[in-house]
């Protein structure tokens, strides 16, 4: 009867209601741009519902469940981990005030070859490289002397205000120079 | 030793497989596990899985008991609350017209004032696990007026419990009024005293049995909650409550949604054979004289549970589809009537009761899921309220 510890990250979307479903689970609830619903229940089995409700409806003109697995891919997929529209310039997930990002290198960027330390990506932004998806083998908790490779995706976790700085310091040059030959 | 293994493999296995096949037609799986009780049991021709039902006895005790503390688990104050006196109110009148209306109807029966205030309850009171159960079948948790189901059937979760307390004394061994107001006391001091650990000491209670790894937890979890479940019952309380209370009691703490989860399977295994076992004890001979009586008093809970939804949709300003709705689905009607009914032959009170019981939650098992699937068909062809004419232009 008292109240649960605190488990959920505050909401960060206005347009994201949410509520407990009594021996269901969870329930939340996304405005859409068009006026419809989109409604995920999370059950305490780990199912998730995906009900679609177009505007002006009461009742779902869609459902869809899902296991846990498959709703994490979707979630991945909705979230751009897989493909990140051009249109878009930044997909982030926010929690509570963290924010999670992924940042691909190309192979202009003056970070390629450097690592992580010498580019003081810590210091300078404040955000952290929490892990590289590379090919063959994605680095989770890369040490300091990890060398960024070009086709490099950074995953970086940070306040969402440090997220500006990030993408200047790997776009841009670090040093005076920016022709400056990478060391190595 | 092998023989009753046998009996219980069978029990659980012709339990499920019948459940299955009411599955395939949409039906609740509770009815089902007691049809496989009947139909398996002593009492009628053919294969006898069980033959002596006190070999199911502590499975099914187990089962009663796993019920009630999942639904203590459940069991939320602030969510009572948050959803503030609209919520309160649909639920009270839920409760007054339906328990109402069954104590009315339980009288009228004659068969005695304790078997009235039992037959209140079974037919007042709404099974959790089917209507959770509905909603999620019939597609509609994205449903305004899902959120008011789901809170009413809190509201009538909390009002077992106490009505579980109130019945103490009808169903214990009171002698007089003065020892049955004894009884009646002892199992409100349980609750409130159970109810105290909950509000303020849940956390010392959790940490007790916390452990990060989900096989120490479920196995502490269930001791605790057979433990309380025993002493309760020992104390003049029955078991259902103690083991409700328990429930409470680990809700507020940390690891309440662990449990929550690790709960289920156990809880549906033994309910089961809870289920099954009520089916043992049901002669399908006495059927004959309870027919008339179920049949009232399923009409008596159509009716009874339109109108509640009809209340409860004008208080929260739903709709007449949404009201419908509301109403049959909250007519679902199983776990609770039957452990009723279960305490009640316990407790020796006419031997009727059982056999209603069982029927009636039979017949509201196919009715129920049936006229809530159909509510928004039916909704559309009631008479509309005189709107005015559109003016042509």
């Amino acid at each position: 009867m008292n109240p649960p510890a605190p488990r959920k990250p505050p909401l960060t979307s206005p347009d994201l209601t949410d509520h407990d479903l009594p021996g269901i689970g969870h329930r939340y609830e996304l405005r859409s741009a068009d006026g419809g619903r989109v409604v995920v229940v999370i059950h305490h089995s780990g199912r998730r519902d995906l009900y679609v409700v177009e505007p002006g409806h009461d009742e779902p003109q869609a459902v869809v469940a899902l296991t846990d697995t498959q709703a994490r891919t979707l979630g991945a997929i909705l979230g751009g981990a897989y493909f990140k529209p051009a249109v878009v310039e930044e997909i982030e997930a926010v929690i509570g005030g963290l924010l999670i990002d992924w940042f691909t290198l190309d192979a202009g960027s003056p970070a390629v070859g450097r690592s992580i330390a010498d580019l003081e990506i810590r210091r300078r932004t404040g955000m952290t490289v929490a892990a590289i998806v590379r090919d063959p083998q994605p680095v989770t908790a890369p040490e300091p002397g990890e060398r960024l490779q070009a086709g490099d995706q950074l995953v970086v976790i940070g306040r969402q205000e440090d997220l500006a700085r990030l993408r200047r310091h790997l776009a841009a040059p670090p040093g005076p120079d920016p022709s400056e030959a990478p060391d190595g | 030793m092998g023989d009753v293994l046998i009996g219980v493999g069978g029990a659980f296995l012709a339990a499920g497989i019948f459940a299955r096949f009411g599955r395939r037609l949409g039906l609740p799986t509770i009815p089902f596990f007691m049809v496989a009780g009947i139909l398996f049991g002593p009492q009628t021709p053919g294969l006898v899985v069980v033959e002596h039902p006190e070999d199911l006895e502590l499975l099914a005790a187990l089962g009663l008991i796993l019920l009630l503390f999942h639904l203590g688990l459940e069991f939320s104050l602030d969510e009572m609350v948050s959803g503030g006196r609209r919520l309160l109110l649909a639920g009270g009148t839920y409760l007054l017209l339906n328990v109402g209306g069954g104590l009315a109807f339980g009288i009228a029966l004659g068969w005695g004032t304790s078997e009235a205030l039992v037959v209140a309850g079974a037919i007042g009171i709404s099974s959790s696990a089917i209507v959770t159960k509905l909603l999620i079948e019939l597609r509609r948790l994205a449903n305004p007026e899902s959120r008011l189901i789901l809170g009413i059937i809190v509201v009538e979760d909390v009002f077992l419990a106490l009505y579980l307390a109130l019945l103490q004394p009808v169903l214990g061994d009171a002698s007089g009024p003065a020892d049955a107001a004894l009884d009646f006391l002892v199992a409100f001091a349980f609750l409130v005293g159970l109810g105290a650990v909950a509000r303020w000491a849940s956390g010392v209670v959790g940490r007790l049995i916390d452990t990060p790894d989900d096989e120490l937890l479920t196995v502490c979890f269930v001791g605790l909650a057979v433990l309380v479940a025993g002493v309760a019952e020992e104390m003049g309380v029955s078991d259902a409550i103690g083991a409700f209370m328990v429930g409470t009691v680990l809700a507020g703490s940390p690891v309440a949604e662990r449990i929550e989860r690790l709960v289920l399977p156990l809880r549906d295994t033994f309910a089961a054979a809870f289920f099954f076992a009520f089916g043992l004890t049901i002669d399908p001979g006495d059927a004959g004289d309870v027919v008339v009586p179920v049949a009232l008093a399923v009409l008596l809970s159509v009716v009874l549970n339109v109108l509640a939804g009809q209340a409860a949709a004008r208080l929260n300003g739903f709709g007449r589809t949404a009201a419908l709705n509301i109403g049959l689905t909250v007519l679902g009607r199983g776990e609770f009537s039957l452990i009723l009914a279960t305490l009640a032959v316990g407790a020796g009170l006419d031997p009727r009761i059982g056999p209603f019981v069982a029927l009636y939650v039979l017949v509201l098992a196919i009715v129920g899921p049936l006229l809530a699937g159909l509510s928004p068909a039916i909704a559309r062809r009631l008479p509309r309220r005189p709107r005015p004419e559109p003016v042509p232009a």
